[in-house]
């Protein structure tokens, strides 16, 4: 693959809303394999940087290149065939469709035929753990993130952007879903995780950028990160400077 | 009891019921009946393509039925055209309004939309109204005498009944296609959706627009069969606002969205239509708008899904019910 | 200065275009809903005003007063039971909730009044007024004045008070907004019957100058989407200046190519601005 075996390049991106400006200059380099985090306080831009990566936003300045394409205006359909897909922080899924039908939608993507694509979208649902026949609005929270993984792995992306997938479920909900991502990973899509469980961030990914008023403050692995003062301080404030307790699964998590 | 009312076995009744028709009740009043219901039920389910599986709401369809209302009787009246003849080039003429349409509106939020298809009927109805080439507001007639069977000037409703019925079943026909394939998912997901469906990978605008020249085109064939039947035509009874009502409120009654929506609706509301003008005689039209109003409303506030929701939600209910007295 | 007399004319006119749409802009800017039965709206503060004349012979400060109230409750009432319902389902139903309301008011006007065009007995606002040469009826000219001025008001309203502030918060981010202790259902409430006011204000001011029946309703809502769409959706000043364009291009277009001519060149205009330049003059997309 071009550009030394990157998969997805950003570089210098950045948005501004009128005079505000949400992200100023941050970079990401991705490559093939790579699960990496983007955490930070609200409003601190990854959001942003988020839509910008997935095409919903057009960033006022910096490039966005994909497998070798530049993606910096491309519009979320072309993301979508080039092989990136999403999930959406408040689930999306289209209420008055079933499960399966759901599915469907993303695997109309790469297999136009209709029997091709339930099969695609069957073997999806199978991976997931849902039912295809229930209507999708009977899903619950977890059921409805569940189901946009599953819609979004339909349209069989190289990298798979989620956002805040794993939050508000229960303990034991938690651990199937970051099992489901994990899975995923290892099924060869490269992932980029927006996430503020702390667990899901150190168990799950490699590498972490941290943004805070939209630069990217830190970058490294989730253990450094987690123990730079700037970070601290991003998240509890000056007075806080001081490295926080472990925050590893065994110690009850961050 | 659900077996009795499986999905295929009420389709062959209606079907059947829908053929012969006109032979078992043949008075003049029945079968003008049926000829309105199958227009009513045409337009509607021209209209449910675009304004039901999609979700884009248009409130001035009257604009394509206009069209084809207009062009087979423009020919017919300036070159001599059979009317019939002239139904490709109305149809052409459709899908050329609905790109100019389509093209602006739908990069916008769904309201653009709804706005511009009215302003443009009317836009359209006022301006047809002081053209002369078209008749200005006088209008323009067909052939009062058939040159041929070509001009489709018959005596009796019978031909035309059959002749709005094929059309209906082919229309039918070609929803229920496109339905079951990627297009018709691309359609749901739009209206459902449409950051989700963008973010899938469906060219939301593309499949919008070709959604929006399916439904012109077969509005416009609604107007033409119209023209063929009454040959005559005006600003009012081509491009009126309550033909584009009549549309909506049809498709919406019965369920927008669905293959049978419009049809049920239409079943349900030609023969009220009917009903209401003659009990209100003169001003019959004023009071049947206002119930048209009252209903739409309420179909809004209450179930805009229409009857075909309603009926899933009831239904079951209604199901145990039943087992339960014949149990009990 | 014939020509001069049409565009004063039609810059009066447009005062009251501007006044009737800045209560669509303002629905539009805080909910992203278009109320289709808006103009419907404007023709019943025109009927409220006639029925005060001809119950209680009132003058035109009653009757105006009492249209603004009316459609202020109506409006509000509309909301309650209707608009609160729809804002949070599908476009079909937010688009027909409306829609069907149009009808609904417009038939039953039509069945109430019929289709005759009615206009208002002589007030003290009757005859007259030479200004340099220019002959103005002299409720035209109060009609105008009065709907700039009621415009502005409004904006002011929107953009200096306490209250207008709140309803701007909603507007602008609803989840900030309720976290600031503001209720986004009471704003959206008060913006309805604010609008419906203003619209009903509209139609007695345009009722002491010029003829109407139940049609005009239709006519009136068009005009208030052109209006709203070239002065961009919600913005109340961006309503001002574009009503008072869109009268003057109405009074131009009426005086070079013909009386039916004008509305079709204001939804020309329309068309075009869909095209061009959706954002209008002033507003956001």
């Amino acid at each position: 693959m071009p550009d030394g075996g990157k998969l997805l390049d950003a570089t210098n991106v950045s948005k501004k809303f009128g005079e505000f400006r949400a992200v100023a200059g941050a970079d990401l380099a991705v490559n093939a394999g790579d699960i990496i985090g983007l955490i930070g306080p609200n409003g601190a831009g990854k959001s942003t940087f988020f839509n910008c990566l997935a095409g919903e936003t057009v960033p006022s300045g910096g490039r966005i290149v994909f497998d070798g394409k530049d993606l910096t205006r491309a519009s979320p359909e072309a993301h979508a065939r080039a092989g990136i897909g999403r999930t959406f922080q408040v689930p999306t899924t289209f209420a008055d469709m079933s499960v399966i039908h759901n599915v469907m939608v993303g695997a109309f993507l790469r297999h136009p035929h209709r029997n091709d694509a339930r099969d695609k979208a069957r073997a999806v649902l199978e991976l997931t753990g849902l039912r295809p026949d229930q209507p999708a609005r009977s899903l619950g929270t977890p059921g409805r993130k569940r189901l946009e993984i599953a819609r979004a792995l339909a349209t069989e992306p190289r990298l798979l952007l989620l956002d805040e997938s794993l939050a508000g479920l229960t303990p034991s909900e938690l651990q199937e879903a970051i099992a489901l991502v994990r899975q995923i990973h290892q099924s060869g899509v490269t992932i980029v995780i927006v996430e503020h469980i702390m667990e899901v961030i150190m168990t799950l990914t490699r590498h972490v950028l941290v943004f805070n008023q939209g630069h990217v403050i830190a970058s490294g692995t989730p253990d450094s990160v987690v123990r730079e003062p700037a970070v601290i301080e991003a998240y509890l404030g000056r007075s806080h400077r001081r490295p926080p307790p472990d925050p590893s699964p065994a110690n009850g998590g961050g | 009891m659900t077996k009795i009312l499986s999905p295929r076995l009420v389709i062959v009744v209606l079907a059947a019921a829908l053929l012969v028709y006109p032979l078992v009740l043949s008075g003049a009043f029945y079968r003008d009946i049926g000829v309105t219901f199958l227009l009513a039920a045409i337009s509607a389910s021209a209209w449910n393509i675009v304004g039901g599986y999609a979700g884009q709401v248009s409130v001035g369809h009257s604009m394509f039925f206009g069209l084809g209302a207009y062009t087979p009787l423009l020919f017919y009246t300036q070159w001599g055209w059979p009317p019939m003849a002239a139904i490709p080039v109305a149809i052409a003429l459709a899908i050329g309004l609905s790109i100019v349409i389509g093209m602006p509106t739908f990069r916008l939020t769904g309201h653009y939309f709804s706005m511009a298809t009215i302003a443009v009927a009317e836009l359209i109805r006022i301006f047809t109204g002081t053209w002369d080439f078209v008749g200005a507001a006088i209008g323009l007639q067909g052939p009062a005498i058939a040159r041929g069977w070509w001009d489709l000037t018959f005596r009796s409703e019978l031909p035309y009944y059959y002749l709005f019925l094929v059309v209906l079943a082919f229309l039918l026909a070609v929803t229920s296609f496109i339905e079951r394939r990627r297009f018709g998912f691309y359609l749901r997901a739009i209206k459902s959706s449409e950051r989700a469906a963008r973010s899938l990978g469906v060219p939301v605008r593309r499949t919008k627009m070709q959604a929006l020249a399916l439904s012109a085109a077969f509005t416009s064939v609604a107007g033409s069969l119209y023209v063929i039947k009454t040959g005559f035509i005006d600003p009012d009874s081509g491009f009126g606002i309550l033909i584009s009502v009549q549309m909506v409120i049809i498709a919406a009654l019965g369920g927008a969205g669905t293959l049978f929506g419009p049809l049920v609706g239409a079943l349900i509301l030609i023969p009220l239509q009917s009903a209401t003008n003659t009990w209100f005689g003169g001003g019959g039209s004023g009071l049947t708008y206002i119930l048209y109003g009252g209903i739409i409303v309420l179909i809004a506030r209450f179930e805009p899904g229409g009857l075909f929701d309603l009926w899933n939600r009831v239904a079951p209910g209604l199901r145990g019910a039943l087992r339960k007295r014949r149990h009990a | 200065m014939v020509f001069l007399q049409v565009i004063v004319g039609g810059l009066l006119l447009g005062a009251i275009y501007a006044l009737f749409s800045s209560g669509l802009t303002l629905i539009w800017g805080m909910m992203n809903f278009i109320n289709f039965a808006h103009g419907e709206f404007v023709m019943l503060g025109m009927y409220v005003a006639f029925l005060v004349v001809v119950w209680i012979g009132g003058g035109p400060a009653i009757f105006t007063l009492a249209a603004a109230f009316a459609l202020l409750l109506l409006g509000i009432a509309i909301y309650l039971s209707l608009i609160r319902h729809v804002i949070r389902g599908p476009m079909l139903a937010q688009i027909l909730s409306t829609f069907g309301l149009a009808l609904l008011l417009r038939y039953t006007a039509f069945y109430i009044f019929s289709a005759n065009f009615v206009s208002l007995p002589q007030t003290w606002l009757a005859g007259t007024i030479n200004l340099a040469g220019i002959y103005l009826p002299v409720a035209q000219l109060v009609g105008g004045i009065l709907a700039i001025v009621l415009t502005l008001a409004l904006h002011v309203l929107l953009t200096r008070t306490v209250m207008g502030s709140r309803l701007l918060a909603v507007a602008e981010d609803r989840a900030a907004a309720m976290l600031m202790g503001i209720r986004p259902d009471r704003m959206q409430m008060l913006a309805w019957g604010l609008s419906a006011g203003a619209a009903g204000i509209a139609g007695a001011l345009m009722a002491t100058a010029y003829p109407w029946s139940p049609s005009v309703g239709e006519t009136f809502g068009l005009i208030a989407f052109v209006v709203v769409a070239l002065g961009g959706f919600g913005s109340v000043l961006g309503s001002l200046y574009a009503g008072l364009i869109i009268g003057l291009i109405q009074a131009m277009s009426a005086f070079w190519l013909g009386a039916i001519y004008k509305d079709i060149v204001v939804y020309g205009l329309f068309v075009a601005l869909l095209w061009f330049r959706p954002q209008g003059l002033m507003g956001k997309a």
